[in-house]
């Protein structure tokens, strides 16, 4: 790992350390798994958003794939609205219509040729209102034991949501390093004129980058109904962007072809020990959301240091 | 028959009576500033418009389908508008509408996106001559009663509900203990009064403490982490948590769910959402406060059409009724069986009814 | 088969054959009817001039241009080449000038990138497999490189052995001896790192033709066992080493002397050389020259010429402060020129005309009009406001000047023609009458023949008016026809200095003798 790769895990490490030393209550074990409960959605959400940003595109369209998906899996289990109670099916279809809307995105973007932010927005728009028509005016509560228990159950001291989180950026890890189409994401990102001189038909990849991503959206949307306890059309309303500052955070560039998986992961652990810390020191709320910019700026301009030279053009 | 007839029976008698105290020719200026006209449409020429910011949330869902209600009763339709809270869209909309001709029999029902949205809504309608009731947000200075066609402008009392829920939050302490406050997206009218209201209570009841104070941005996912953090930081001294919405009350309780302290802490918030009346009802959560949605989607179009068929003076509009906060409604689990099927009661939307709700002018 | 002695090559029949290739693009005729021919086991080279048409030639060789007329065969058999990989079929590949590797992958990756075989299943890699594969292609070539390192953090000549291993996994395509075209390869490597280049290619030659591509003769005579030299799209002629002679093969590159006028030196005034110099450089030191001490007086257009790697257009960007430098002190009238970046460079009466027209000159989509007014604000200004008409008076007046043929100063400068784009470039820093010193990286660059010269005169009457000109010249031709005086730079020093006076201007060849 390079200085500026490691320059945001340094930061990591250096604000846990603060924080640990100014608030008692930070290092107690019940604190920690709190905080990896808390992180546990965007961690997930971010391993898809990484893929697309290795290839160098950007995807907005979070926020609608997890509304379509966090109302599909709240009306599919059982659930206070209708008579359905199809429990892990529901689940593997919330995750599929994700994968299905991803799929979407990534169609459009190779053969309308249409940039992904407007794709993924698009695609976004959609979402959403699959999720508003299936929202109907009454929010539909999860009765599904199953999944209520995702987020409630706990083992080895940690929410399931924090282990189904891990596996999921362990399977985005090994995807990444050791897979073809993995590997190919952070080719086209780094060089996709010279994936095509060597004969790679790079189109069919880029659509399986938007597939997988959407797939990670739809088991994040379903770890947030299983949190708030019904399905909700804001589910993911913020964490498009989130994900996408939580990558950057941790140095996976939009410029693609950098970081991955490890260091997306590192921006959102980075970005939720903040929210927490802060609370827990007593920053006030009024002046947390300025604090926690500081930081992160410093921290990704520390990062970057050792890049930077003159007349460098930054976008 | 009766109804056609009155107003202007009242108009006279008014105007009498006022002769009979002080000069009646300084009754229209106090009334309504002497300009605001009276409908004279056929009620089956109107056209009823309701618009809200989207269809996804429990709340303006109700809202556009108490609007449906009272069209319905009317034997009209209502125009149901959404604008995902974007402002220029809401714009865009409220110009396509007023561009279509026949706006002297429109009455349309606005829930405005933020307080600088209102005034470009109400210059627009106003010129049209299209009947306009706005809803929750409105700069200070602008007036209803400056303009011809803006009957009305209704809101609610943030301090009030803020004080109301923090009441029935102590009682359910037991008038001690700690509260932790999730407050609302920080710079919003609605944020700073509720939590006013909360501060007002606290210095009433000095066996409270409020051990911390976060805000959670109206998130239910939001308030779910604030609330584990909070739990974390003040562990059991927290008894009661004081919610600026129902959503964030709602993220709150899942989080006591998962810290496994569901039960032992009260919870209240504000908007009175079908989750939270449930969770009233059993008993996992304490208070909230009803604005009642559908009342408010059909109020606005029930004043709208009373005075643009003539059925309601202008001149019998008070000053206080062109710009009032409405009634609200604490709901805790003795009441909340009343509130649990939303729907409209057609009595409120009479036109010698559709004031009855005035809690008091707007200050 | 072994290695055929360099002195006695034996004819054998064509692996390769180009008859009559011609490729023409909007006002130059790039290839005019090129005739080749690649013999199996031999390194042919290819020598000729910049814009002579070597890399539209190799562009055909492997499928990414379409000739307009002519043929392509290979051995005997006609082929259209449609793709790299078609070009891959027929087993010819080439090693691009710049670079094509993927950073960010493994160096095993690149090599056998778009054909990973076994080296892959079902989805998954087999890292053993891969580093096996990779590690089979660069045994080839002998190289010890780690093929699991990752590809940006190896050398350029590191990086230059992975593409040639790359290269030679077209050889599973073929059955029969392949192409290798190496488009010029030495252009940034280091004396040592080109001397370890040349054994791979004697190496690679034991099993396959090489295709090697270079404009400077003494590589191309030391490593080919054939040099076919190109001028204007043609193949002027066929030369063997052992029997080549340095001078005859510059003549054939460079053609007869072109005409004098060519360059306007009847509009040059000489400039006395005892004349104060406007510019004077100072032991001025970067990371790619040291040392440099320069003069430029008034009036006068002074050429630095030097090979790739001389340091010449990294002391230009240094000049402007585009590049930080560690030493020494540059002068302008007297007076101390701060180098701390463009910004002051331009407050002093400094011009840059960049080499990258198109990325670093001009913006593509504005106007003529504030491509032309982007330095000097000051001209169309009025505090921070820009003043429509004022900006106006002052385009016209230098599109009339310069004769820019332009539908209108709105109009998107990327419409026009290089020639025109170029004038718009050179007007930025003449709008603001304050220029004094100008530095010209390449400014006729890709420009034709008539647009050339239009920019020279504009040069000249620039000279005339006392502007100071440093000229980074497209060619020796142009340095000498247009320079007052020559500066040869090699290994980011200045090595000499040859005086250019009209009438007495030095041989190319002069030249050349000094630069390398």
């Amino acid at each position: 790992m390079s200085v500026g790769a490691a320059g945001p895990l340094i930061t990591l490490v250096v604000v846990v350390v603060v924080f640990a030393a100014l608030a008692p209550q930070f290092r107690t074990p019940g604190n920690i798994a709190n905080i990896l409960d808390a992180a546990a959605v965007l961690a997930v959400v971010t391993c898809g958003t990484t893929f697309v940003l290795l290839l160098g595109s950007i995807d907005l369209s979070a926020a609608g794939v997890m509304a379509a998906s966090s109302l599909t899996v709240a009306l599919l289990v059982e659930n206070t609205r209708n008579g359905a109670d199809h429990g892990l099916l529901g689940i593997v279809v919330a995750v599929l219509l994700g994968a299905a809307l991803g799929g979407l995105s990534g169609l459009l973007l190779v053969l309308l040729r249409v940039p992904s932010f407007m794709t993924t927005l698009g695609v976004s728009a959609v979402g959403l209102g699959i999720a508003t028509l299936l929202f109907a005016g009454v929010q539909p509560g999860v009765v599904d034991a199953g999944l209520r228990g995702w987020a409630t159950g706990r083992f080895l001291g940690f929410t399931h949501l924090t282990w189904i989180a891990a596996a999921c950026v362990l399977v985005g890890w090994v995807v990444q390093r050791h897979t073809r189409l993995g590997r190919y994401a952070m080719a086209i990102g780094g060089g996709e004129e010279v994936l095509a001189l060597s004969g790679v038909r790079v189109a069919p990849y880029k659509v399986a980058v938007f597939t997988m991503a959407g797939a990670f959206y739809g088991l994040g949307a379903v770890m947030v109904t299983s949190q708030l306890g019904s399905g909700v059309v804001q589910a993911g309303a913020d964490y498009s962007f989130s994900a996408i500052t939580a990558a950057v955070v941790g140095g996976t560039l939009l410029v693609g072809g950098r970081g991955g998986v490890l260091h997306s992961t590192v921006g959102v652990l980075l970005l939720t020990v903040l929210a927490n810390g802060l609370v827990l020191v007593g920053v006030s709320p009024y002046v947390q959301g300025g604090v926690q910019g500081l930081i992160v700026v410093v921290a990704v301009a520390a990062a970057a240091a050792p890049l930077r030279h003159r007349n460098q053009v930054v976008k | 028959m009766t109804l056609t007839f009155r107003p202007a029976a009242v108009l006279l008698s008014l105007c009498l009576t006022a002769l009979a105290v002080t000069a009646c020719g300084g009754g229209p200026e106090a009334g309504a500033g002497g300009s605001a006209d009276t409908g004279t449409c056929d009620p089956a020429d109107i056209t009823l418009v309701g618009q809200v910011r989207n269809e996804s949330n429990p709340y303006e869902a109700s809202w556009l389908d108490g609007g449906d209600t009272f069209a319905a009763s009317v034997g009209l339709q209502q125009q149901r508008l959404t604008y995902d809270g974007e402002s220029t869209k809401q714009q865009e909309q409220i110009r396509q509408l007023l561009a279509s001709g026949r706006t002297e029999c429109m009455v349309l029902n606005v829930l405005p996106n933020g307080d600088s949205d209102t005034t470009p809504i109400v210059r627009a309608a106003d010129a049209a001559g299209a009947y306009l009731v706005t809803q929750w947000n409105k700069p200070a200075q602008l007036q209803p009663r400056d303009y011809d066609r803006w009957i009305s402008h209704i809101t609610y009392d943030g301090v009030e509900s803020g004080e109301q829920i923090a009441g029935s939050l102590f009682e359910a302490m037991g008038g001690s203990g700690g509260v932790i406050a999730l407050q609302g997206v920080l710079d919003t009218a609605a944020a700073k009064d509720r939590f006013a209201g909360l501060e007002k209570a606290l210095a009433a009841n000095p066996g409270i403490t409020l051990l911390d104070q976060q805000s959670a941005n109206f998130s239910r996912a939001e308030a779910l982490t604030v609330t584990e953090t909070l739990l974390t930081k003040h562990g059991d001294q927290v008894t009661g948590i004081w919610a600026a919405n129902d959503d964030m009350a709602l993220g709150a309780l899942q989080a006591l769910e998962q810290a496994g302290r569901a039960g032992q802490v009260a919870v209240v918030g504000i908007d009175a959402v079908p989750d939270a009346l449930t969770a009233i009802g059993e008993s996992r959560m304490t208070a909230t406060v009803s604005s009642d949605g559908p009342w408010q989607g059909g109020i606005g179009l029930a004043i709208g059409y009373c005075v643009a068929t003539g059925e309601l003076d202008m001149a019998d509009v008070a000053a206080e009724q062109r710009a009032f906060y409405a009634e609200q409604f604490l709901i805790t689990k003795d009441n909340v069986s009343e509130f649990q099927d939303p729907g409209t009661d057609p009595a409120d939307f009479e036109c010698a009814n559709v004031f009855n709700r005035t809690a008091g002018p707007l200050a | 088969m072994s290695a055929h002695p360099r002195a006695a090559v034996r004819p054998a029949p064509p692996v390769l054959e180009v008859r009559g290739l011609v490729k023409a693009y909007p006002g130059v005729r790039a290839l005019d009817g090129v005739d080749l021919q690649v013999r199996r086991n031999e390194v042919l080279g290819l020598a000729g001039e910049n814009g002579a048409g070597k890399s539209t030639l190799l562009k055909a060789l492997v499928g990414l241009v379409r000739p307009d007329a002519g043929e392509i065969r290979v051995r005997g058999e006609r082929v259209r080449l449609r793709s790299v990989q078609d070009a891959a079929d027929h087993g010819i590949g080439m090693v691009f000038q710049e670079q094509s590797l993927v950073g960010n992958l493994t160096a095993a990756e690149n090599i056998v990138l778009g054909s990973e075989g076994p080296g892959v299943r079902h989805g998954f890699y087999r890292w053993a497999t891969m580093r096996r594969l990779a590690q089979e292609q660069l045994d080839k070539i002998g190289s010890t490189i780690d093929p699991l390192a990752r590809t940006d953090s190896l050398t350029f000549a590191e990086r230059q052995m992975v593409e040639i291993a790359k290269v030679l996994r077209i050889e599973q395509r073929t059955h029969d001896t392949p192409v290798v075209i190496l488009d010029e390869p030495t252009s940034v490597l280091e004396p040592g790192e080109i001397e370890t280049l040349f054994e791979q290619v004697r190496r690679l030659r034991e099993f396959a033709s090489v295709v090697f591509v270079s404009h400077r003769l003494d590589e191309v005579l030391d490593v080919c066992d054939r040099v076919y030299v190109l001028r204007g799209g043609r193949a002027v002629g066929e030369i063997r080493p052992a029997e080549a002679e340095p001078g005859r093969l510059h003549r054939m590159m460079i053609g007869s002397t072109a005409a004098e006028d060519h360059y306007h030196g009847g509009a040059a005034t000489p400039v006395p050389p005892t004349r104060e110099p406007l510019l004077t450089v100072r032991g001025l030191t970067g990371t790619t020259f040291r040392d440099v001490d320069l003069d430029v007086r008034a009036g006068e257009i002074v050429a630095v010429v030097g090979v790739h790697g001389s340091g010449r257009e990294e002391l230009c960007r240094a000049l402007f402060g585009a590049v930080a430098t560690s030493a020494g002190e540059v002068l302008l009238d007297g007076r101390k020129l701060a180098l701390t970046g463009p910004r002051a460079a331009c407050a002093a009466g400094v011009g840059y005309v960049p080499a990258e027209r198109k990325i670093e000159g001009m913006v593509g989509p504005m106007s003529v009009a504030d491509n032309m007014t982007l330095a000097k604000q000051g001209v169309r200004c009025a505090g921070p406001v820009v003043v429509p008409r004022r900006q106006a008076a002052v385009v016209d007046r230098w599109i009339s000047r310069l004769s820019i043929r332009t539908p209108g100063r709105r109009t998107a400068i990327g419409r026009l023609s290089g020639g025109n784009q170029q004038k718009v470039v050179l007007a930025r820093w003449l709008v603001g009458g304050d220029v004094r010193l100008l530095l010209l990286d390449h400014p006729t660059r890709g420009l034709d023949v008539g647009a050339r010269s239009e920019v020279y005169r504009l040069m000249r009457e620039l000279a005339g008016n006392g502007v100071a000109t440093l000229l980074l010249a497209d060619s020796l031709e142009e340095a000498i026809g247009m320079a007052d005086r020559v500066v040869v730079m090699s290994d980011g020093r200045v090595t000499t200095e040859v005086p250019c006076p009209a009438g007495g201007k030095p041989s190319p060849l002069d030249l050349v003798k000094e630069m390398v």
